[in-house]
């Protein structure tokens, strides 16, 4: 009886833990899709209304320097804050902010890419890491955002199209930095719908941008626009 | 809880000691601007700089583990590539430029001829992925030093950690590469008054003063900055320097104005290694400037210099060679760690 009583106050300490460890974080999720289907790299996916198909083999981005704001003011914001988001990965994409006090707040600011600070500081670890695959080597700079995929509408090697944004020296800034309001502290969901993207890309002449240039300032704006707060 | 609390501080007091015991001030020589390199967010130690030394002759860098960066960058050469107007990599191919001299890479602000690179730690990544230079990526080789007998030791002794990342491995070649200062030629101890010019090199010193130095600015002989020095565009390689990184038109025809600092030992020069012999390098400045929309500024007007004047400039250009840089033990291919590392 003693013994049992022993397990279940250890089994209540740990969900009482837990309970507040999951409090004291706001989780910042990511969900991405097609038009009204969920994203999935194994199908075949219908860009226009004809036999345009595609299939997408990466898209991978970073998220960093986010903060949260209250009636304007900045509340709360993240150290260190630099997160590779993976599209193409089984475990669910979901940035963990430290908020012990439970602020609450009523806005998310986020960058999408690297800051141009963070670009001329040398090697870094963790996320930024160049073995991460989102550094440029022949002219260093991190890939702000990368989409990988292959489209009959290409007339390349293999079709294939590759949108590998970046640059941290104006004019060819690629950095975009988004705001949402939302109406929740501790969830905060967003979809990227990749459709979004691809009906403003003529694949047919765009099909590799792999350096800072005019064009990559422009595909980095479609894809900031692409981005959606889901309201719960 | 007294016993504990000793044993904690002891403990404290070992890990502070080891960091900070190991590490190594970078000496400036006092004629000598303040380094560019932020040495806090990488500071140099004596393990941190074996580990580089040992990547850089290494050709476990390489997609074949047969090109170092040494292969590109010999020491007796002011760590450049010597015969060749071109550099090679593997297998033979041949790349579309001369590999720079390496040295004082901790005044530098930007790297490659035509300042591609902006960070010493992130240099090493542009010919370690070229396919023509060494045709590897560094989450590649993070693997092989992983699985290697020699490297996890050596990252643990340098880091205080056996796993390998990207950001160790290229911090730590660049530990290497900050040691290569070249501060020790006759004419730095004619700076410290340690010594004299002769007659000759003296009258070369006051034309370089006159003609060059607004450029290869002393005490480390290179601005820094980029420049169109009226070298006719060799069509085989349309190279267009600085232009290829900024889009900018004006910058076109520009690159990086190199050291002079062991010149006598680092021919072939000019980013395409034109040139064999320094007279024809001072042959071009007064009879060979082919003048463009970006030529610089410093050569708008002709340089005018006797045979005998550009006989003196060179031997004054001769005092720029440091032999304790050339042969110095510390820049050797380590024998002792890759012995090491084949005994079981």
């Amino acid at each position: 009886m003693i013994h049992s009583l022993k397990i279940f106050l250890l089994l209540s300490f740990v969900v009482f833990t837990n309970a507040i460890i999951a409090q004291s974080k706001s989780t910042i999720n990511f969900t991405f899709a097609y038009g009204s289907v969920v994203l999935n790299f194994d199908d075949s996916l219908n860009l226009r209304n004809d036999s345009s198909f595609l299939r997408l083999t990466a898209l991978k981005f970073y998220i960093s320097n986010i903060q949260f704001f209250k009636n304007g003011e900045v509340v709360l914001e993240e150290k260190n804050s630099f997160h590779l988001i993976d599209a193409n990965q089984i475990i669910p994409n979901q940035i963990l902010v430290e908020n012990k006090q439970n602020i609450a707040f009523d806005e998310i600011k986020f960058d999408l890419g690297i800051d141009s600070i963070t670009n001329v500081s040398g090697a870094m670890g963790g996320d930024l890491d160049p073995t991460k695959g989102m550094y440029w080597t022949w002219q260093n700079g991190y890939i702000n955002f990368k989409l990988e995929g292959i489209s009959k509408l290409c007339k390349t090697r293999n079709n294939e199209f590759t949108f590998h944004l970046g640059g941290y020296q104006q004019p060819y800034y690629c950095l975009q930095t988004l705001r949402f309001k939302t109406n929740n502290s501790s969830f905060i969901n967003f979809k990227l719908d990749v459709l979004k993207i691809l009906n403003q890309i003529d694949l047919e002449k765009t099909n590799h941008v792999m350096s800072p240039s005019e064009e990559a300032v422009m595909l980095s704006k479609i894809v900031a626009n692409a981005f959606n707060l889901l309201q719960n | 809880m007294k016993r504990k609390l000793f044993i904690f501080s002891l403990l404290s007091f070992v890990i502070v000691s080891f960091s900070t015991v190991n590490e190594i001030q970078f000496d400036v020589p006092n004629y000598f601007p303040k380094p560019v390199y932020n040495f806090s967010k990488n500071p140099l130690s004596e393990n941190k700089i074996q580990l580089g030394r040992a990547l850089f002759y290494d050709p476990i860098l390489s997609r074949n583990n047969m090109i170092s960066c040494a292969s590109c960058h010999s020491q007796f050469s002011a760590f450049t590539h010597v015969d060749h107007a071109l550099s090679h990599g593997i297998e033979d191919k041949i790349g579309f430029r001369n590999s720079p001299a390496l040295m004082n890479m901790a005044w530098q602000k930007s790297f490659m001829r035509d300042g591609a690179i902006n960070h010493l730690d992130a240099q090493s990544l542009a010919p370690i992925t070229n396919p023509a230079e060494m045709d590897e990526n560094i989450a590649h080789i993070v693997t092989k030093l992983q699985t290697s007998k020699l490297y996890p030791h050596l990252f643990y002794k340098a880091f205080g950690d056996s796993t390998i990342t990207g950001e160790h491995t290229l911090k730590a070649i660049s530990q290497f590469m900050l040691t290569l200062v070249s501060a020790n030629s006759k004419y730095d101890s004619v700076m410290r008054k340690q010594s004299v010019f002769n007659e000759q090199e003296n009258k070369g010193y006051l034309l370089f003063k006159k003609n060059c130095a607004s450029c290869h600015t002393e005490p480390l002989f290179t601005n820094d900055e980029f420049r169109n020095n009226g070298l006719k565009i060799d069509t085989t390689l349309n190279d267009l320097g600085r232009y290829r990184v900024t889009k900018n038109k004006s910058d076109s025809l520009k690159f990086k104005v190199p050291t002079l600092r062991n010149i006598e030992f680092s021919y072939p020069y000019m980013h395409d290694g034109r040139f064999k012999k320094l007279s024809q390098v001072l042959n071009h400045y007064t009879n060979g400037i082919e003048k463009s929309k970006t030529i610089a500024n410093e050569l708008q007007k002709p340089i005018l210099l006797t045979a005998n004047e550009k006989v003196d400039i060179i031997a004054f250009l001769l005092t720029l060679s440091d032999k304790s840089f050339l042969f110095n033990p510390k820049y050797f291919y380590p024998k002792e760690v890759f012995s090491d590392a084949t005994k079981d």
